[in-house]
């Protein structure tokens, strides 16, 4: 970081995800930053285990769904003047060394939004084949809907300055938030730039990640939230 | 004469609910009120009914007239859902906001709790 940001805040939505949420939050405490984990009413002790390893947990009474989850984050880092946001997989598929480059890439002047892309650089490891697919298809129907021309979407790994934080406001509770991200960054008009990031796959990421069924909920999803205010 | 009574009274009834959905959702109140007001008229010209079922190869009127119903009840249930959806989306806001709150008060009762040592001194 050139010292421009002087409060960032790291966000970790998390269900259910109290074998791997320690080491996440240890590495990105070690890494030197504020942690919020947001505890979307889990049913294990994430919420403890999150603590314990140094975050400040925000508990959800009931599980309401990753994108509820990570706008809370959002208000509760915007609500301690947080002037920069980093959004961060609880998972551990994720390296907490990709945070600096996200937030140097928002230290540019005039841009609000770094969005982490597995395919710059080819940056995967372990990607099954039938991801793969899922990804393009998700990637062709982004660049349709929204026009910006992202190499990666779906990816948990994001930062934004607090300007761009309070751009967004997520309705959409589940996993179309994602793509609910990208429209209001095109709504909003402020710019952004894509950040090579490495995602380790792991069988425990993979057994939490997205299925192909997943798709048309997405869909169903977006569709839904355009008929009403 | 008394069916078509009847029916436009559930039909007008069906205005009235598209009157008050359009607020919300305004595309099911544009649809459901364009359907009932189709129904409205299929029901006091059926030969309407029935010269637009055979252009449209459907056969009788009052099949036509069905139909319109059913295209109704199904943009009911639409609205149905959406505003489940909208329930859902206070919900949202409302566990959103006593989640913070609490962190908020956690994190301020242990900034004003005295160190574990002095406490243990007392």
């Amino acid at each position: 970081m050139t010292g421009l940001i002087r409060n960032p805040w790291v966000v970790v939505a998390a269900y259910n995800e109290a074998p791997v949420v320690g080491t996440v939050v240890s590495g990105i405490r070690r890494a030197g930053y504020a942690v919020v984990v947001v505890d979307d009413g889990s049913g294990d002790r994430t919420g403890d285990v999150a603590l314990l390893a140094g975050a400040v947990v925000v508990r959800h009474p009931i599980n309401l769904g990753q994108g509820a989850a990570l706008q809370t984050g959002i208000e509760y880092a915007l609500e301690q003047r947080a002037d920069a946001l980093v959004t961060f997989d609880a998972d551990g598929q994720h390296s907490p060394a990709a945070i600096a480059a996200l937030l140097a890439a928002i230290e540019q002047p005039g841009i609000d939004f770094a969005l982490g892309s597995r395919f710059l650089t080819g940056a995967t490891a372990n990607l099954p084949v039938s991801r793969r697919i899922l990804l393009s298809a998700a990637l062709w129907f982004t660049r349709a809907s929204t026009g910006l021309p992202v190499t990666d979407t779906h990816n948990g790994l994001r930062a934004m300055t607090a300007r761009g934080a309070r751009a967004i406001s997520l309705r959409q509770n589940r996993m179309a938030h994602a793509s609910e991200i990208l429209h209001q960054i095109a709504q909003s008009r402020l710019r952004f730039v894509e950040v090579p990031v490495n995602i380790e796959y792991s069988a425990y990421s993979l057994g939490k990640g997205q299925r192909i069924t997943d798709a048309l909920t997405i869909l169903i999803d977006l569709f839904a939230r355009r008929l009403y205010r | 004469m008394i069916a078509q009574l009847l029916l436009t009274a559930f039909l007008a009834l069906v205005l009235v609910y598209a009157w008050s959905a359009h607020r919300t959702v305004p595309i099911i109140g544009l649809l459901a009120g364009g359907a009932a007001l189709a129904g409205l008229y299929f029901v006091w010209v059926p030969e309407h009914a029935t010269a637009l079922a055979a252009f449209a190869g459907i056969g009788r009127g009052s099949d036509l007239i069905v139909y319109t119903w059913v295209v109704i009840s199904l943009l009911i249930m639409l609205n149905l859902h959406i505003k489940l959806r909208l329930q859902l989306d206070m919900i949202t806001r409302l566990a959103r906001a006593v989640a913070i709150d609490r962190a908020k008060d956690m994190l301020g009762r242990k900034a004003e709790a005295p160190p574990i040592e002095l406490q243990a001194k007392k």
